[in-house]
């Protein structure tokens, strides 16, 4: 493929539809976001936004995965959120526990089923 | 101020960077390093140059997009295509970099300095400073972040190279792991940092408000989730807040 050769290319494909699409949110922002309170009625509701959209990205990865992730069912990845979420509240608040028990599920999951 | 601050002399710019820097090797910079990682292996896969992943990580600075932009530019789909599910995953970017905004405390700063620290806002980063930056003083705030920023850059880059010289020696088992770190790390977080009503029930309505989203299948979930969960999260947050007060 010429396109991904020495060739400037993908640099080009990079700045216009990788860098300015995604950073023109943040520049916005600070358009937007100038001289707001902390405390706020709008910041508060900004935050949730900001925060359910962080949750439907999770949702969005472990759900319609990309790459090796994609090969492990669903029933597995649904497994690893609740033993992350369980051990996480049984752990005293420990997101590490709470990572490891997930994690654990996922990887053990792909070699018992012998995913390649 | 309380009497044992007053009595110890000021912290320099520098401090404050240093203090970032050190707050930025802790869980998320594994997370995020062992991310990248997946990410750098995936760009490998694709064919593309190293020097291109590596300007990627550091010029996109959101995984999500990075691996959309990536997919994308290797199946051949269309630059109109990708540009624009790359800028909607990032529509998130703006109500989190608004909700960081006053933390930083930018009103004295350069203005380049504000577009610096906006770049510096993601996933990672948002979370941490949320919880971290309320303990700082406000005229450390800035360098604070910038070292906890660059800090989380500097990790990724490099996994992003390491990634890419393991494209294809890391197990699957392995890489699938690598990949769902990412989802329950950041669900942990948001329950670690959600204090107030309003995140708790937007966590929720965000998570299943993908999955009740994705069913009209025009690609718009995340917005559906995001903006319609969250302010359904903060609308019954008032709600309360009002019949509390009565």
């Amino acid at each position: 493929m010429t396109l991904f050769g020495s060739d400037l290319t993908p640099y080009i494909a990079l700045i216009l539809v990788g860098f300015l699409p995604s950073e023109i949110w943040r520049w916005m922002a600070l358009v937007v976001g100038r001289g707001l309170d902390e405390n706020s009625e709008i910041l508060i509701w900004v935050r949730a936004v900001a925060t359910a959209t962080l949750a439907a990205v999770v949702a969005k990865l472990a759900f319609f995965p990309a790459g090796a992730l994609a090969t492990l069912p669903l029933g597995w990845r649904i497994g690893a959120f609740v033993a992350g979420v369980a051990v996480y509240w049984i752990g005293r608040r420990s997101v590490l526990f709470g990572v490891l028990a997930a994690e654990l599920v996922i990887v053990g999951g792909a070699m018992w089923l012998g995913l390649r | 101020m309380d009497p044992e601050r007053a009595l110890s002399p000021p912290l320099t710019q520098g401090a404050y960077y240093r203090r970032g820097l050190r707050a930025a090797v802790a869980l998320p910079a594994v997370i995020l390093a062992a991310t990248f990682i997946g990410i750098g292996s995936v760009c490998a896969d694709y064919g593309m140059p190293l020097a291109w992943a590596v300007l990627a990580t550091v010029l996109i600075w959101a995984g999500p997009a990075h691996l959309i932009l990536v997919g994308g530019l290797g199946s051949g789909a269309s630059w109109l295509a990708i540009a624009l599910t790359v800028g909607l995953s990032s529509v998130r970017l703006l109500p989190m970099v608004v909700s960081l905004l006053p933390y930083l405390r930018l009103q004295n700063r350069h203005p380049v300095m504000a577009i610096v620290c906006a770049h510096l806002v993601a996933i990672s980063i948002w979370v941490e400073s949320l919880r971290l930056l309320p303990q700082i003083d406000g005229e450390g705030r800035v360098p604070f972040f910038l070292g906890l920023g660059t800090g989380l850059l500097a990790s990724a880059t490099t996994a992003t190279v390491v990634g890419y010289g393991l494209a294809g020696i890391i197990p699957h088992a392995f890489a699938a792991g690598l990949l769902f770190l990412t989802p329950i790390f950041f669900l942990l977080s948001l329950f670690a940092t959600a204090r107030v009503l309003s995140d708790q029930l937007a966590i929720g309505f965000g998570f299943f408000g993908l999955l009740l989203g994705a069913l009209a299948g025009d690609g718009l979930e995340l917005l559906y989730a995001g903006l319609g969960g969250g302010t359904l999260a903060y609308g019954l947050a008032r709600l309360k807040r009002a019949r509390d007060a009565a």
